[in-house]
């Protein structure tokens, strides 16, 4: 039950995002673009970051 | 006369004054919630303790920044209406509806979780608290968006129109108000140079503890975190600064110029002026060295564009001043008479250009005496200061370049797992931590100066916007808030360079809690660290 929850979560936020690209995609591109280059910048500074933890830890 | 001028300048100061000191708190809060969630997105993945004591640690510092900037926030609400109330009355119905949600933004979304934010920690699962701090950074950066909505409606005003009948603008779309492009380019610009702004602090700070061999867990982890999130976020403050400069060239050319010292209509390919003497006077450079072929793609983001100077400008605007005379008499018209058909009809097919009549009754109380020479000094007038915005944009964009250099050469060091060995490095990098700070600052003068002589550009020139206080009550109120600022602003960095040198918690890291520990599957190498 738990992971129909999390699967049903995800595709909300799946359906939310692909309405944002469309409506903004047309009249908001540079919110648009926002959105996503935050989301990028987080991701590759998480990754990142996670990466060069592992890095560390197989170096030591 | 000489009243209301001085009154008028020290509105203008009194505003310039409150937003630059506000400005010194915001980029820090927008930039420092998104690094605050990245770094707490790492601890959940990770569950590494480390991660929590450096988001704590960063958390302490984004609080007492955040504080200050709501306080120096709210009085420039106010002053709208106790300085600006001409200026209120004519855009009121545009400017309240992103204010209130401003308000609501900042009040309710970004307070409410700050709170929860920075208690929460034990009270909260992982998750949860997650969430709260993210929703941290969209109250924040949402907060901005509006604030900037309403700001580019004075930039380029779209989605209103002048109600003769009322004498204040309406809106007419919301949509258009919204996703005009001066307010997508300016949130983006603004928003991603708080990303940059926070990474260069968090940067300089965690070098500074690596000098010292300080707190070594988290510094050089938090230098991580702050390079890759910093890097990107510089290239794109480029790219985005870019776009505004490209949508202010088509919607405010007189801005353009400014910013260009560019006196003559340039054809392709013009050459870009890297440093000019700009002689407002004589609406001439003194001086200019120029990179030739650079401004035409530049600006226009074409090879073939015509770049429109300042003198050509100021023939266009002594244009629209004829034009807009007989709009301004016949408002006068409509003003005693709201039933005169005659007045409407006047009004409709000269009103685009009853701003700039609006221009020329600084000189010529009746409009319809004005003289060549006052229509030509009112056209004149709407040429910004052409050598602080000049100087300001070049500041800015020297800054963007500096901090970009920075940020690549950290990213490096960082990558190759070098930076605690680059002590010249980590010496420089405390001393990087007031260049983004001024280089926003720079930013605001240059959108805020070149927009003059207008608040609402083209429409409502500046001279007629400001409230007619006396000249006692302004400096009176202007000496107030420059003395409260200025301690603010000792108070945030007595409080900063406290909290600064006790570092973060160095003591045994807290061990998981039962909401804390990672759901089976998710349990990771690190999480036992």
């Amino acid at each position: 039950m738990k992971n129909v929850l999390l699967f049903a979560f995800w595709f909300l936020v799946g359906l939310i995002a692909l309405f944002l690209a469309i409506v903004l995609g047309d009249s908001g591109a540079w919110y648009l673009a926002w959105v996503l280059g935050t989301v990028m910048m987080i991701l590759i500074a998480v990754t990142g970051t996670v990466i060069l933890e592992v890095d560390d830890q197989h170096n030591d | 006369m000489q009243e209301l001028e001085t009154v008028i300048a020290l509105s203008r100061s009194q505003f310039a004054a409150t937003a630059l000191y506000h400005y010194l708190f915001v980029p820090l809060t927008l930039g420092l919630s998104v690094l605050l969630a990245t770094m707490e997105t790492i601890y959940v993945i990770s569950g590494r303790p480390v991660y929590r004591q450096m988001t704590q640690f960063w958390s302490k510092l984004f609080a007492i920044n955040f504080a200050l900037g709501v306080a120096t926030g709210l009085t420039m609400e106010f002053e709208f209406g106790t300085n600006w109330s001409t200026y209120s009355h004519f855009v009121g119905d545009i400017f309240g509806a992103p204010l209130a949600i401003e308000g609501l933004m900042a009040f309710f979304l970004e307070s409410t979780m700050v709170g929860l934010m920075l208690f929460g920690w034990d009270k909260l699962s992982r998750g949860k608290h997650l969430l709260v701090t993210y929703m941290v950074a969209l109250g924040s950066n949402l907060s901005a968006l509006w604030i900037l909505v309403a700001n580019a409606y004075m930039q380029n005003p779209t989605g209103a129109e002048f109600n003769p009948e009322t004498m204040r603008m309406e809106l007419d779309s919301f949509t258009a108000l919204f996703f005009s492009h001066d307010a997508q380019a300016k949130f983006v610009h603004t928003s991603v140079a708080g990303f940059v702004t926070a990474a260069i602090f968090v940067i300089g700070i965690s070098a500074f503890y690596m000098l010292r061999r300080r707190h070594m867990a988290v510094a050089v982890r938090s230098f991580r975190v702050a390079t890759l999130f910093g890097v990107f976020a510089s290239i794109g403050v480029i790219c985005l600064g870019d776009a505004l400069g490209f949508i202010n060239g088509e919607g405010q050319p007189s801005k353009l110029v400014a910013m260009e010292g560019l006196w003559e209509t340039a054809e392709a390919p013009a050459g870009f002026n890297v440093v000019a003497w700009p002689d407002q006077e004589s609406m001439e450079n003194r001086f200019e060295l120029q990179i030739p072929y650079v401004l035409t793609p530049l600006v226009t983001h074409t090879f073939d564009g015509t770049i429109v100077g300042a003198n050509d400008l100021v023939s266009r605007a002594e244009t629209r001043i004829r034009d807009g005379i007989p709009a301004l008499v016949a408002l006068e018209r409509l003003s005693e008479d709201p039933d005169d058909r005659d007045a409407l009809r006047q009004f409709r097919a000269h009103g685009d250009n009853l701003g700039h009549a609006l221009l020329v009754k600084r000189y010529a109380p009746d409009v319809t005496q004005a003289t060549p020479a006052q229509i030509e000094q009112a056209a004149r007038d709407t040429i910004p200061p052409v050598a602080p915005v000049f100087w300001s944009f070049r500041i800015m964009v020297a800054a963007a370049f500096l901090m970009l250099g920075f940020l690549i050469l950290a990213t490096i060091y960082s990558l190759r797992g070098q930076i605690v060995d680059k002590r010249w490095f980590l010496k420089v990098a405390p001393w990087m931590i007031p260049v983004p700070f001024i280089a926003n600052e720079a930013g605001w003068v240059v959108a805020e100066l070149g927009r003059q002589p207008w608040t609402v550009y083209g429409q409502l020139p500046t001279w007629i916007s400001a409230s007619t206080h006396s000249v006692g009550y302004m400096i009176f109120s202007l000496v107030g808030f420059v003395a409260l600022y200025t301690v603010f602003i000792i108070v945030e960095m007595f409080l900063m360079v406290k909290f600064i040198r006790k570092g973060p918690d160095d003591g045994p890291l807290p061990p998981p809690t039962e909401s804390a520990v990672a759901a089976p599957g998710h349990t990771s190498q690190w999480s036992q660290a």
